[in-house]
């Protein structure tokens, strides 16, 4: 039997970044329409379950309500039984039941913390990452319908892995201790309390390390995309370093970075240099502060403690859509 | 964003205050000792010191039937405040309007209210009033989820926004509308997507993190100050007890009660205070000291007169006419 999975985060884009920045407001009964849209496609290739991960808005429920009522749902729709916390810790959790379910594609609706969230449970199960969130580098902005096609069509592959990239991942450890990862980018901020998350104030940032960046993007991994181009095939990543103040040290740079949606903040580095994957860089805090990963901060930092970062090929299999559908068309799925 | 300890520690000494305050307004409505009803703000105390925390004494605050949070976090005075909760004369409405009706124009407090919704229009016109003098005041709205379902909500929302008035609509969203859970009164989850349909910023937030609600508030704030008209901010939080004293809550699912104490606010501000340079004896001080300033305010609500019978109708109603030609 062919089955997904789907995350649908209700808290995606809906952080301060819309008061901040020009960031898009995306609302859960719009999520609801993409979910439906996935559904349909999927169901339509082949598709016979749909596993959800419950959360505080019912997007599952909701999706089995109307299509049933609609009379066009023809899936299985199951609703994962997990006890919520509605927290990331629920898409973790759903994550891991739906491997364990035999999920054939998980579908990640969310930003990049959602899918952050996912990578922290899935092991082997290739991905579809749909963007529903803010500053997003990790998941596409897609069409419904294109992403359960896309499921359906890596769910029947003999080969799922055939259309997807094995992710990199910035691991990170304090004080030798295995902390937590992030998918695009990890920051040392200033900042002393995690709040609401989001990281505006770039001018608290000491230093940064990205898996892949690129002056498309938008957010931390968009200033290393201002200075290199790193894609999610190379085997490295960037580190970046920032000076306290304004002035610019020798071998530094001057940028005019888009930072968030609609912001664009000059600053300056005072360093960029190539990291590999394996290996670690390691700084000594010089004051307390926060990690951010993926553009949130998360783990807070104490004085004196010894952060490591290490690349590793360690992410999801996130599938490439366009090369997912390509590989259908020539394997004859859309002939009827 | 910086805050330095002095600030930490006031932020505690309000959210402290709260508590207090409204654990012993509990324990001595059981007692029989306060009239009327009380609608207590327990464990949402994060929502009210975040917000007001960012305003200045000459800005406003609408309030709500749960005020007592509100009009602490923006220095109401706690000796008037218990005395009305008394019903005696050296209350703030001379012991004659009770927990809901509690005012202090020299805070900027323009009211609690015991109408749901009624705050929202009192916002939108004090907004105005601030844009007609062409000053940078702010006007911060405090309500429930309930009350977003009222018309004044969107009429207000939308005066304010096409007239980019200095208004912050702040929803504390406790999950009920006296017992109606939100998923019962409203198709969506998140009220800060209403925002959208107003032109207006929408931000949800952790209501129950005074450090989340204060670094949203303080940019909404700002904004508002620079003449960037309204925010709305959805503090998500719950509300601990009934919705009024007397009120079992037996609608409230036992295990929805039970996650939401574990997110109770103060015990995380402790939490990140002790872990951020504070000793507990630092807070054991401030909490000492927050418990003497209570009891004493019950003591000056208790030793209180009540108002005489011949004042019962002074000060209710308004010669217009009067106020007007005075004006």
């Amino acid at each position: 039997m062919s089955s997904i999975g789907i995350i649908a985060n209700p808290a995606s884009g809906k952080d301060i970044r819309r008061l901040v920045s020009y960031a898009t407001v995306i609302d859960n009964n719009e999520k609801v329409n993409i979910v439906k849209r996935i559904i349909l496609a999927a169901q339509a290739f082949g598709v016979e379950k749909a596993y959800f991960m419950p959360d505080t808005f019912c997007i599952g429920y909701t999706v089995q309500e109307d299509l049933s009522r609609e009379g066009v749902l023809t899936a299985g729709i199951e609703v994962l039984d997990m006890q919520l916390s509605a927290s990331a810790a629920d898409s973790t959790a759903a994550t891991v039941m739906m491997e364990s379910l035999g999920a054939g594609c998980i579908l990640a609706l969310g930003g990049d913390g959602t899918n952050r969230a996912v990578a922290a449970g899935i092991k082997k199960t290739p991905l579809i990452a749909v963007s529903t969130g803010t500053n997003n580098v990790y998941p596409a902005m897609l069409e419904g319908t294109v992403a359960g096609m896309a499921a359906a069509a890596v769910a029947g592959m003999e080969d799922p892995y055939a259309p997807c990239i094995h992710d990199k991942r910035i691991e990170l450890a304090i004080n030798g201790k295995d902390t937590d990862s992030a998918l695009i980018d990890a920051a040392l901020t200033e900042d002393l309390y995690a709040g609401t998350k989001a990281v505006w104030d770039i001018s608290r940032i000491r230093c940064l390390v990205v898996s892949r960046c690129h002056p498309a993007s938008i957010g931390f991994s968009a200033i290393a995309g201002c200075i290199d181009i790193v894609r999610d095939t190379d085997d490295w990543g960037l580190c970046l370093n920032f000076p306290e103040g304004e002035s610019l040290p020798a071998g530094g740079k001057k940028i005019l970075a888009p930072v968030a949606a609609g912001i664009l903040t000059e600053l300056t580095v005072s360093d960029c240099r190539r990291l590999n994957l394996e290996e670690e860089f390691v700084i000594k805090a010089g004051k307390p502060g926060m990690i951010a990963l993926d553009g949130e901060r998360e783990v807070q930092v104490r004085e004196g403690d010894t952060l490591s970062f290490r690349l590793r090929r360690s992410g999801p299999w996130r599938v490439d859509v366009r090369k997912a559908l390509e590989m259908a068309q020539k394997n004859g799925m859309y002939n009827r | 964003m910086k805050l330095t300890k002095e600030k930490l520690q006031d932020m505690y000494l309000r959210m402290r205050k709260i508590r207090e305050f409204e654990t012993k307004a509990m324990g001595l409505f059981a007692e029989g000792k306060i009239p009327g009803f009380v609608h207590l703000y327990l464990g949402e105390e994060s929502a009210a010191t975040g917000v007001c925390f960012c305003l200045r004494d000459d800005d406003f605050i609408t309030s709500t039937h749960r005020g007592h949070g509100h009009i602490i976090a923006k220095g109401g005075d706690l000796k008037f405040m218990m005395a009305e909760l008394f019903g005696k004369e050296t209350g703030y409405c001379k012991g004659k309007g009770g927990s809901m009706h509690i005012a202090d124009r020299t805070k900027g407090i323009l009211g609690a209210n015991g109408i749901v919704g009624a705050g929202h229009s009192i916002a939108a016109g004090a907004g105005l009033s601030i844009s007609c003098r062409k000053t940078d005041q702010v006007c911060v709205c405090f309500f429930g989820d309930g009350s977003t379902n009222q018309g004044t909500f969107h009429e207000s929302m939308n005066l304010a926004s096409i007239w980019k008035l200095p208004v912050v609509f702040v929803c504390e969203n406790n999950n009920y509308g006296i017992s109606m859970s939100q998923a019962r009164h409203q198709a969506i989850k998140d009220i800060a997507d209403r925002a959208a349909s107003y032109g207006v910023p929408g931000i949800a937030v952790d209501g129950n993190d005074v450090l989340a609600v204060y670094e949203a508030a303080s940019e909404a704030i700002a904004r508002a100050r620079k003449g960037l008209g309204p925010t709305l901010i959805e503090c998500k939080t719950y509300r601990q007890r009934g919705h009024f004293e007397g009120d079992a809550g037996a609608y409230k699912p036992p295990e929805e009660q039970k996650e939401w104490l574990e997110k109770d606010p103060i015990p995380r501000f402790v939490k990140f205070l002790t872990e951020n340079g504070f000793s507990a004896k630092e807070l054991e001080a401030i909490d000492a000291s927050v418990g003497q300033e209570i009891a004493a305010a019950i003591k000056f609500a208790e030793d209180s007169p009540y108002p005489a019978v011949e004042k019962t109708v002074e000060d209710i109603y308004s010669d217009i006419i009067e106020e007007v030609r005075t004006r």
